[in-house]
């Protein structure tokens, strides 16, 4: 895993921060006994966002968090397989899963701002936490390149002491990705990021996301098809055959390809709304 | 009483635009929000004045009193206003005389505490011990210091002991040993009082002999007492912090126990707070464990391992059962040092409040 | 699990809807093939009569159009549709115009016949040259609709093999005019057929691009044919 290296004048938390790819190659997820994911292959490319759509229960958050390790938060869960962030194994047996998470961030469905601090310590959340040292001005310089990077600067500069759970509900999500990027991960995963959101909030979001790509490998789950229509560059569709049996990955292709000619029916039905 | 948004009285006749509106009216006038306590205030004149003939008896007249107006208001709110409403009220003007029953011994007591208290609420009852006091005169300063010291202590001791271990069960046990200690938990909040004091008392006897008498011994059994309740009330409010926040810090690559302490425990701390205090109040007043482990003492000791120390309930204990001649002085400072105690766990109530609403955070949404 | 089920009444309505749009678009195409008909007949017979009739009745056409175009617009806003639903859409958005311009053509040659006169001074061959085209076009205007319908590929590329026969009466029409055109009487006439052997080859092609959009639906992949030299081998 690349190290943390200390921070430089700029600001900056790590070196290199260059977007990475993430293999995946036959990944099976189990929940004790249950397969709930099965023999994933695919890949995620770096600097572009690939969004996973399929219907509920079909395993594509499981699978997104089989991707930072989050799932491991559920006692007996289990992978068979590898996940490998530019060729680094992030299952090997000497990996951290803490380290990983650094280099993999998230952001949840609700958002979930730290009720205790301040916009500008959630923001920092994730240096402070983990009790980087840092000399103020250079932390002065992360928040706020991480909150212009969330377009969250403006609205918020002249209040940042306030507590960060005194937003909307589109502000406080945006300070989560904030929060997120202020580590400067190499991926950026997110888990029906805009669910909880008004469509106003739904498109700064997206239009975030949109910009986030250049610095950032973005993976998105979403319900909303128009969302991955619009959104995401890569699109791959999970599906399971019934209540009960692991979900798997159908097609996975560009975005555009995906909604205007699917490869296979299986695909063709689930977006354009066909079923049996 | 129970409040019904309807329209007004339908023996107006019905202006245009408000057909609509009719469709929803039960018909009839509403009873006037004095309605109700009239009834009540009736009913009890008459019955008063009739079980004044007869044997006036308080409690025949309370009862009396309830059971008739609900009566009365039942026919009365049906004829007016419908069936339906007829029963809501009846129905409520009973619940509000149960609770008015349960208030009675509550505000009973604390009318008594006071009335009896409130004569030795003077300067010399705070300033002075029983030192060399006979019969009149004497305060309670040593026992409301020793219950300070002893209480303090017993919280010093229980209070990390529990939130630690409330941390351990929520956040990092399972499988069997966190059943266990669940399980153990549990039979902890039931131990009698006494049960602890003589624990306490058994293992300092152990040590020092039978005869010894310390203060820090109702530490011991305050804090056997304490930490059970800290546990439940701490896990609780652990219970209440969003898994969210949680997953939002391991997501940013923080560990286990620095999630807990910088992320969770912060924000539970509010909470946390609060159940101590009122695991204070609840110890405070404890007097058998510390009747057979502090003992006696007419004057200020602000020793905890030296000897004997006095304390609220014990000392309102000995007052009370063993008066001099004559008896009155001693009375006097038993109902005084009882209110005192009533006192300190109201201000731990309130405290706990204010704690609470200030620093607490709205997390149930 | 939360799919939409097989038996969601929206989706299906959706669908009917979607149905029933490409029905009713696709019967364009008979209204074309009896407005053509009655041209050709029309331009056989130079009957003026029928001239203004198939004029009259073109309106029939535009209704359609606008009826089917307003349809699709509310299915594209209401239902956001993609892959192969989005594609059919798109194509039969084409095809009503396609449909609507073949149907103006037979106008245009409807309202010039009465230009020519009660008793125009005719030359056969070029009126057997018209009627000629007009019956292969009657052909191309079927199967076109044939292999919409039925979404077939090869039919549908065999439009532009049809489509040359007419391409290559028009030519000969062309030169015929000009060798008329040397006798002042039956010049102007000439230049009138010319005008409607111009508009049944626009017939024609119109059928070949209606013949791209099937295979645009089925395959995904638009490409324009103009001559039989741009096919696929």
């Amino acid at each position: 895993m690349a190290a943390t290296s200390a921070a430089s004048a700029g600001g900056s938390v790590r070196s290199g921060g260059v977007a990475k790819r993430i293999d995946v190659k036959d990944l099976n997820i189990y929940y004790g006994s249950f397969l709930a994911v099965k023999d994933v292959t695919m890949t995620v490319q770096p600097n572009k966002v690939t969004a996973l759509i399929g219907s509920s229960g079909c395993g594509k958050s499981t699978f997104l968090r089989s991707l930072n390790r989050m799932h491991e938060l559920i006692s007996g869960t289990r992978v068979e397989g590898s996940v490998t962030l530019d060729g680094q194994d992030i299952y090997a047996p000497a990996a951290d899963p803490v380290r990983v998470r650094q280099q993999i961030g998230m952001v949840f469905q609700s958002p979930n701002p730290f009720p205790t601090m301040s916009i500008y310590d959630n923001t920092a959340a994730g240096l402070k936490l983990n009790s980087k040292r840092m000399k103020k001005e250079q932390m002065d310089n992360v928040v706020e390149k991480a909150l212009r990077g969330a377009h969250l600067w403006d609205e918020v500069k002249d209040r940042l002491d306030k507590p960060g759970a005194g937003l909307s509900g589109g502000q406080q999500q945006r300070l989560c990705i904030a929060r997120a990027t202020a580590v400067e991960p190499d991926v950026l995963l997110m888990d029906e990021p805009c669910s909880a959101l008004d469509p106003i909030a739904t498109l700064a979001i997206e239009e975030l996301i949109e910009e986030l790509k250049r610095k950032y490998t973005i993976v998105i789950v979403t319900h909303n098809m128009q969302q991955a229509a619009r959104a995401s560059d890569i699109t791959g569709f999970f599906n399971i055959v019934q209540s009960g049996d692991p979900g798997v990955l159908i097609e996975l292709d560009s975005t555009e390809k995906i909604f205007s000619n699917p490869t296979l029916k299986e695909t063709e039905d689930y977006v354009s709304g066909r079923f049996g | 009483m129970a409040d019904n948004p309807m329209p007004p009285m339908a023996s107006e006749p019905p202006t245009p635009g408000t057909g609509p509106a009719e469709d929803f009216a039960s018909g009839g006038s509403r009873i006037p929000a004095w309605g109700p306590w009239a009834v009540i205030a009736g009913t009890a004149l008459v019955l008063a004045g009739f079980l004044s003939l007869i044997g006036f008896n308080i409690a025949l007249l309370a009862v009396g009193t309830v059971l008739v107006s609900i009566f009365i208001v039942y026919l009365w709110a049906r004829k007016a206003e419908g069936r339906r409403q007829g029963f809501d009220r009846a129905i409520t003007l009973g619940i509000g005389s149960l609770f008015a029953l349960a208030m009675v011994p509550l505000v009973s007591l604390l009318y008594t505490v006071v009335s009896e208290g409130l004569s030795r609420m003077d300067p010399e009852f705070f300033s002075s011990s029983m030192r060399n006091v006979i019969g009149e005169g004497g305060g309670v300063l040593h026992a409301a210091v020793g219950t300070l010291i002893i209480t303090g202590l017993a919280t010093i001791a229980a209070v990390p002991i529990g939130i630690m271990a409330a941390v351990y069960l929520h956040e990092y046990g399972k499988g069997r040993l966190k059943r266990w200690l669940t399980f153990f938990v549990d039979v902890m909040t039931g131990i009698p009082s006494i049960v602890a004091g003589l624990f306490a008392f058994a293992l300092f006897a152990l040590i020092f002999g039978p005869g010894i008498r310390l203060g820090v011994m109702g530490s011991v059994a305050l804090t056997v007492l304490m930490i059970p309740i800290v546990v439940r009330s701490t896990e609780e409010m652990l219970r209440v912090v969003p898994d969210g926040l949680r997953e939002a810090s391991f997501a940013l690559g923080v560990s286990k126990w620095r999630t807990v302490a910088k992320v969770v425990l912060p924000t539970a701390m509010a909470g946390i707070v609060t159940g101590v205090m009122l695991a204070i109040a609840r110890v405070i007043g404890e007097t058998a464990p510390l009747l057979i482990t502090t003992g006696a003492f007419s004057s200020v000791n602000l020793n905890p391992f030296d000897g004997r120390m006095a304390n609220l309930p014990v000392f309102t204990y000995t007052q009370y059962k063993f008066p001099g001649v004559p008896p009155e002085p001693f009375i006097e400072r038993a109902w005084g040092a009882a209110l005192v105690l009533i006192i300190i766990v109201m201000v731990l109530f309130l405290a706990a409040r204010l704690v609470s609403r200030r620093y607490g955070i709205e997390l149930r949404k | 699990m939360s799919q939409i089920p097989a038996s969601s009444k929206l989706r299906r309505e959706y669908h009917e809807e979607l149905n029933r749009l490409e029905e009713q678009a696709l019967t364009g195409f008979d209204l074309v093939i009896r407005s053509l008909d009655r041209t050709v007949e029309a331009v056989e017979n130079q009957d003026i009569e029928l001239a203004g009739m198939v004029v009259k009745d073109d309106q029939q056409v535009d209704a359609r159009y606008l009826e089917v175009h307003q349809g699709l617009i509310t299915l594209l806003a209401t239902q956001s549709p993609v892959a192969t639903d989005l594609r059919l859409i798109a194509a039969l958005l084409h095809v009503i115009k396609n449909i609507e311009r073949m149907a103006a053509q037979c106008v245009n040659i409807c309202k010039v016949i009465p230009l020519t006169g009660h008793e125009p001074p005719i030359d056969p061959r070029m009126i057997d040259r018209i009627v000629t085209m007009g019956r292969q076009a009657r052909i191309l205007v079927v199967q076109a609709r044939r292999s919409f319908v039925d979404r077939d590929v090869d039919m549908a590329l065999n439009l532009a093999t049809l489509d040359d026969e007419i391409d290559i009466c028009n030519r000969e029409c062309f030169s015929l005019a000009i060798e008329i055109g040397d006798d002042p009487d039956r010049r102007e006439w000439a230049m009138t057929m010319l005008l409607a052997a111009r508009a049944i080859e626009r017939i024609g092609d119109n059928c070949v691009d209606v013949g791209e959009q099937v295979v645009f639906v089925v395959t995904g992949l638009f490409r324009e044919y103009a001559d039989t030299s741009d096919l696929p081998v």
